[in-house]
């Protein structure tokens, strides 16, 4: 295996000051980028790739490994904070993050995402070094149908996340579809829905639409409500301690496993396995009843998964050259830049460039414990600042990371008209989430089920005849089925409860 | 903050082509800084293009130039973006067919009839290619297996050249095949390895580490010519089937350009061809030099444009 060659090697890389400094710069801005509302991890890979021309290239990528790392733990702290992702793939940590703030359990919040995304990053980094070369087969079976398939178990979810009406949920996952189909038809190029707007050629970016339905709904909601919410000034994070990790330890298993498999297969980015393993570490969770109250294992599941990918991710675009994500096509640009080709040839011909990879990421992970406790006090400074400057400080800041997106104004616009569109959704209690869900699947959905009867000229068993598109359609189904089955049982027991009393 | 950072990166430029200047002496110009405008984004196709090339241009043309990236609607911004500024030499965007396919099919309100193309610097490799171990060996396998049964055959992107390649090869053999549009090479190159598609067509730079490595085999090249660093490959023409392309990549900047600028251009464009470095750097990427000097280039892009609407049109994607 083309791992680290020898023990020298990596005493050598990890004491050399250069690949150390590299690692904790890029960790560090990494986390400042993740965290700032609207600044994805791609944006913040991006921002840092005109600084890296001129750097050594295993140096640089690195470096861009090391800001991915950082951007995916830093997204989870505005989620819990400001109910607001800083990076796509933490959409689900607000969930039980931002209740747990509510709690006054900020602190705690923070602390179980730290670590979790430190061993979901540890997890991943093993298995970057491991599997890269075994297991970048997976990445090679799945096929169009498979895609579909995925994408439908994906939107299997919305299934339980209806909240008190499944109907709702359904609705807002229909308009979340309909958002996804604006733009360049993936198939044959027509434009549709743009109505002549050059800025909808490309569709709308699903980060638009989180920004405008997660931060500026809240911020339009916390702007009507009088009642002030202080949090303690004590708040320090808290790092959970042997008991609560035992707790957390099944849905970090959970975490680790479906960031793996989205880190193979081309897709959100993490997003998905973020929302598919808070579903599943609820639906295996000896409390689910705590699941959007504030539990712990709802951000640990989450967080897990997307530090994961961050390292996992890197399997497909190594071995093949094949992007599975935005950040990851970032890092694929600081590769060709440097005039590196991923391939099975890379680990040939640069493997210092693969040993600094491996050993920059190991101490970026390991750095990320001491480097997230510094910086989280000043976040939690910055949550407890008057409620008018705080909320103005963070429109500014959330329109001025969507800009830098595009450099549009019309995403600008954009976000503010799903922000009121979120506002009512949330006055008629109809639930975002699932409408989220529908921007991000829908467009894998749709382009390869059309993909796929492209290639089998309309006959629908070239469904049938890919055995993993069938595992998942069926594994969609049975957790339909099982959820449906589940709601229906405690409809039914609420009534009886209600009968006898 | 981009734009500090462009600047940044201008004067680290600067700084080390200092060194290069002694050898020749740039030509005068009248704009003390260009900014090269590409929609893609940072680290994409046009933007390594430009980048490598403002590397080498400061030795030939005696001003600083600086890259930035306009990205969105498919190039439909970038393009707004140079048609709106003025016509001193001081901005040029960086062409490919995608702004030509993005005029005609989104209608924007800039289009590629409000630029001015000032020269074309190179041709992309485009070729045709399978899986090595897959069971063809020849482009008339692949048409032999659309005669007989179906042919399943991808295109990087639905509205590229590419897709108008394999639209025109199917009708140019009169076969059936499946034309399975992408977005993006990576993608379809899966889906050619995994034997979903029988062969798939895109640019020779997607598929080198492929190649070196040995799972991909190539069939042909859409290029007029045999692609000088793989003579084995066949061009489709050779082959029996009248389809030829040029994927272009050069600039263009807003129109009325004045002659001291196109001038100071056509000289230094072929001269930095020439440069025996930047030859180096383009030769590796399998770029094809294939300069065509601003008298004629503005006629090679309406030759271009006006087959791509009538391919278009006949396929009814625009009416």
């Amino acid at each position: 295996m083309a791992l680290v060659t020898t023990f020298w090697d990596i005493v050598h890389l990890l004491t050399g000051t250069p690949l150390f400094l590299v690692a904790i710069l890029g960790l560090t801005w990494g986390i400042l980028g993740g965290a700032l509302p609207g600044i994805s991890a791609s944006i913040t890979m991006a921002l840092v790739l005109p600084f890296t021309y001129t750097m050594d290239p295993a140096m640089a990528i690195a470096l861009l490994a090391c800001v991915y790392i950082g951007a995916e733990y830093g997204g989870s702290i505005p989620a819990i904070l400001i109910r607001t992702p800083g990076t796509n793939s933490s959409a689900a940590t607000v969930i039980d993050g931002y209740e747990m703030n509510r709690q006054g359990r900020a602190g705690e919040a923070l602390g179980i995402s730290l670590m979790s995304g430190v061993i979901g990053s540890l997890f991943g980094l093993l298995m970057l070094a491991m599997l890269t070369e075994p297991l970048s087969w997976l990445a090679l079976a799945f096929k169009p149908t498979s895609y579909f398939a995925l994408g439908i178990l994906g939107l299997s979810v919305i299934a339980s996340m209806g909240g008190d009406s499944l109907l709702k949920g359904l609705a807002a996952a229909v308009i979340g579809l309909m958002i996804a189909t604006v733009g360049t038809d993936p198939i044959s190029g027509v434009t549709r829905f743009t109505f002549g707007v050059p800025d909808l050629l490309s569709g709308i970016e699903p980060v638009v639409v989180m920004v405008g339905l997660f931060a500026l709904t809240e911020l339009m909601s916390q702007s009507g409500s009088t009642s002030v919410t202080q949090l303690g000034n004590s708040i320090r994070i808290r790092l959970p301690g042997w008991e609560m990790m035992r707790t957390l330890r099944r849905s970090q298993i959970i975490g680790c496993i479906l960031g793996l498999f989205e880190g193979l297969t081309p897709g959100g980015g993490g997003s998905v396995a973020a929302f598919m393993s808070y579903n599943e570490a609820r639906r295996w969770s000896k409390t689910p009843e705590k699941f959007g109250k504030g539990s712990e294992e709802g951000i640990a599941a989450p967080e897990t998964a997307n530090n994961t990918v961050a390292s996992t991710a890197l399997i497909p675009l190594l071995s093949f050259g094949i992007p599975s994500s935005n950040s990851t096509a970032v890092l694929l640009g600081g590769l060709l830049m440097h005039g590196l080709l991923p391939g099975p040839r890379l680990f040939e011909q640069n493997p210092q460039v693969i040993d600094s990879l491996y050993v920059g990421s190991l101490i970026a992970i390991i750095a990320q414990i001491g480097v997230g406790v510094i910086i989280l006090p000043a976040c939690v400074w910055m949550v407890n600042r008057p409620r008018p400057y705080r909320s103005g400080f963070i429109f500014a800041l959330i329109l001025s990371g969507l800009y830098t997106l595009n450099n549009s104004t019309f995403d600008l616009g954009l976000a503010l008209a799903l922000g009121l569109v979120g506002y009512f959704m949330r006055l008629a209690r109809f639930p975002v989430l699932p409408m989220i869900l529908g921007v991000v699947l829908g467009h894998m959905v749709e382009s390869s089920y059309r993909r796929s009867l492209v290639l089998s000229g309309g006959d629908f068993h070239i469904f049938v005849e890919d055995p993993i598109a069938v595992g998942l359609l069926g594994a969609a189904l049975l957790f339909v089925t099982f959820s449906l089955a589940r709601e229906y049982r405690e409809a039914r027991r609420t009534k009886l409860q209600e009968a006898h009393q | 903050m981009r734009k500090t950072l462009t600047g940044l990166i201008a004067a680290a430029m600067t700084a080390a082509l200092g060194t290069f200047a002694l050898h020749a002496e740039p030509l005068a110009y009248p704009q003390k800084v260009v900014t090269l405008v590409t929609h893609s984004s940072p680290g994409g196709g046009s933007d390594v293009f430009l980048r490598e090339l403002s590397k080498y241009l400061g030795k030939y043309i005696a001003a600083t130039f600086v890259v930035e990236n306009v990205q969105g609607g498919s190039g439909a911004k970038a393009v707004a973006r140079v048609a709106a500024a003025p016509a001193d030499g001081s901005v040029f965007y960086a062409t490919t067919p995608t702004y030509i396919y993005t005029s005609l099919l989104s209608k924007p309100s800039a289009t590629y009839k409000d630029l001015e193309p000032l020269v074309n610097m190179f041709a992309d490799s485009e070729v045709i290619y399978t899986r090595a171990d897959g069971p063809y060996k020849t482009l008339k396998d692949v048409i032999d297996k659309a005669k007989s049964e179906r042919g399943r055959w991808g295109a990087s992107n639905p509205a590229s050249l590419e897709r108008q390649a394999a639209e025109q090869l199917k009708r140019a053999a009169g076969v059936n095949a499946a034309i399975v549009t992408h977005e993006g090479g990576g993608d379809m190159m899966l889906n050619v390895l995994n034997g979903t598609l029988d062969i798939g067509i895109g640019e020779i730079q997607e598929l080198r580490s492929q190649i070196e490595a040995g799972k991909v085999r190539l069939l042909a090249t859409f290029n007029p010519q045999r692609i000088p660093e793989k003579p084995d490959v066949p061009t489709v023409k050779e082959s029996g089937y009248d389809v030829s392309l040029v994927k272009f990549r050069g600039l263009a900047g807003p129109k009325g350009l004045p002659d001291d600028v196109t001038k100071v251009w056509d000289t230094a464009v072929k001269a930095v061809l020439e440069d025996p470095e930047y030859k180096k750097r383009y030769t590796e990427e399998v770029l094809v030099a294939n300069f065509i000097p601003h008298a004629e280039y503005p006629a090679f892009i309406t030759n271009f444009a006006d087959t791509t609407e009538a391919f278009l049109k006949e396929t009814g994607a625009v009416k």
